[in-house]
């Protein structure tokens, strides 16, 4: 798995999340990204090398969110999606 | 000796009928027997000596369900140490044949039920999730069952998010954290600053100092 997700937490700070290889199985990126970025927030999807691997002052990581790759729409919603495309 | 009737494929054909006082039938087609009905009404199905009332010598099977009437049917094999399979009030009953020990039950809560050495069935209550992952660097996933990703909050604090849903946010969360050979001090996994959800679980990892700590280790299990 060579990418990453990225959001702005609640903190100011830059969240970074990391999909599982399991779930990559089933879903896209972009799916992931929708389900576990929080609702409205930006995401960006970018390339691992480009999180710093010095952890050092983690908490202060910045990031530029103003062309973002898509919006959370948070688990709660795609669970929803999901269960009303079963049913359709 | 036996009597029996036999759809004939020598000579002319036909249906070729012999018969004794040995009280047995016996069905065949071109010469070979298929169906015997011994002299206790026993029928057997590929073999010439069945002991039940119906023995079969073969496969068997079916183009639709195979349905049960009434409450308490079992399937097995009585006096050796076999499974046995009983439904009744109870639910769904695996048991020992030999020793009458049920170590599996089915229960008709649609809870599973397993004995594994307690001396008697209980409620089995399951990992829901689990994710095993390096907390430190480019923090990556090792394995990992029903998560769908993990968030990296910031130092020591991660989200575990669950491909499927937990019923409720009242799971225990379990987890243990270690930061790798050359470092013995004690490390701690808690509930992060924000609360459970049914879709996902904050936990921090936490030194002896009692500040966030990223860990090369950082197991967490959920149970339910």
């Amino acid at each position: 798995m060579n990418q990453r997700i990225i959001f702005q937490n609640d903190e100011g700070g830059v969240s970074v999340l990391i999909p599982t290889p399991e779930c990559l199985q089933d879903y896209t990126i972009e799916e992931i990204a929708a389900k576990d970025v929080p609702a409205g927030k930006p995401f960006k999807i970018v390339d691992v090398a480009d999180i710093p691997t010095d952890r050092t002052f983690r908490d202060a990581w910045e990031a530029d969110f103003a062309n973002p790759t898509g919006h959370g729409i948070g688990a709660e919603a795609w669970f929803a999606e999901q269960a009303a495309k079963e049913q359709a | 000796m036996t009597t029996t009737i036999n759809a004939s494929n020598s000579g002319g054909g036909g249906l070729v009928q012999t018969a004794d006082a040995s009280g047995i039938l016996a069905l065949q087609t071109a010469g070979v027997t298929a169906v015997t009905v011994n002299a206790s009404q026993n029928v057997g199905v590929g073999t010439a000596s069945p002991t039940q009332k119906v023995s079969i010598a073969g496969g068997l099977s079916f183009n639709s369900a195979l349905s049960f009437s009434g409450s308490g049917y079992e399937i097995g094999q009585d006096g050796a140490n076999f499974l046995c399979f009983s439904a009744g009030s109870a639910g769904t009953r695996f048991i020992n044949a030999s020793t009458a020990t049920e170590f599996m039950r089915l229960d008709t809560s649609s809870n599973l039920q397993f004995n594994s050495g307690y001396g008697s069935v209980a409620v089995a209550y399951g990992c829901r999730a689990w994710v095993n992952f390096n907390g430190t660097g480019t923090v990556a996933i090792r394995a990992s069952g029903n998560v769908s990703s993990i968030t990296d909050n910031g130092t020591g604090n991660y989200t575990v998010n669950f491909t499927t849903a937990m019923p409720d946010a009242s799971y225990s969360i379990c987890g243990t954290v270690g930061r790798g050979v050359g470092f013995s001090a004690p490390r701690i996994i808690g509930v992060g600053n924000t609360n459970p959800t049914a879709n996902a679980a904050q936990v921090s990892t936490i030194d002896d100092g009692g500040g966030n700590q990223d860990c090369e280790f950082t197991m967490v299990a959920i149970i339910r």
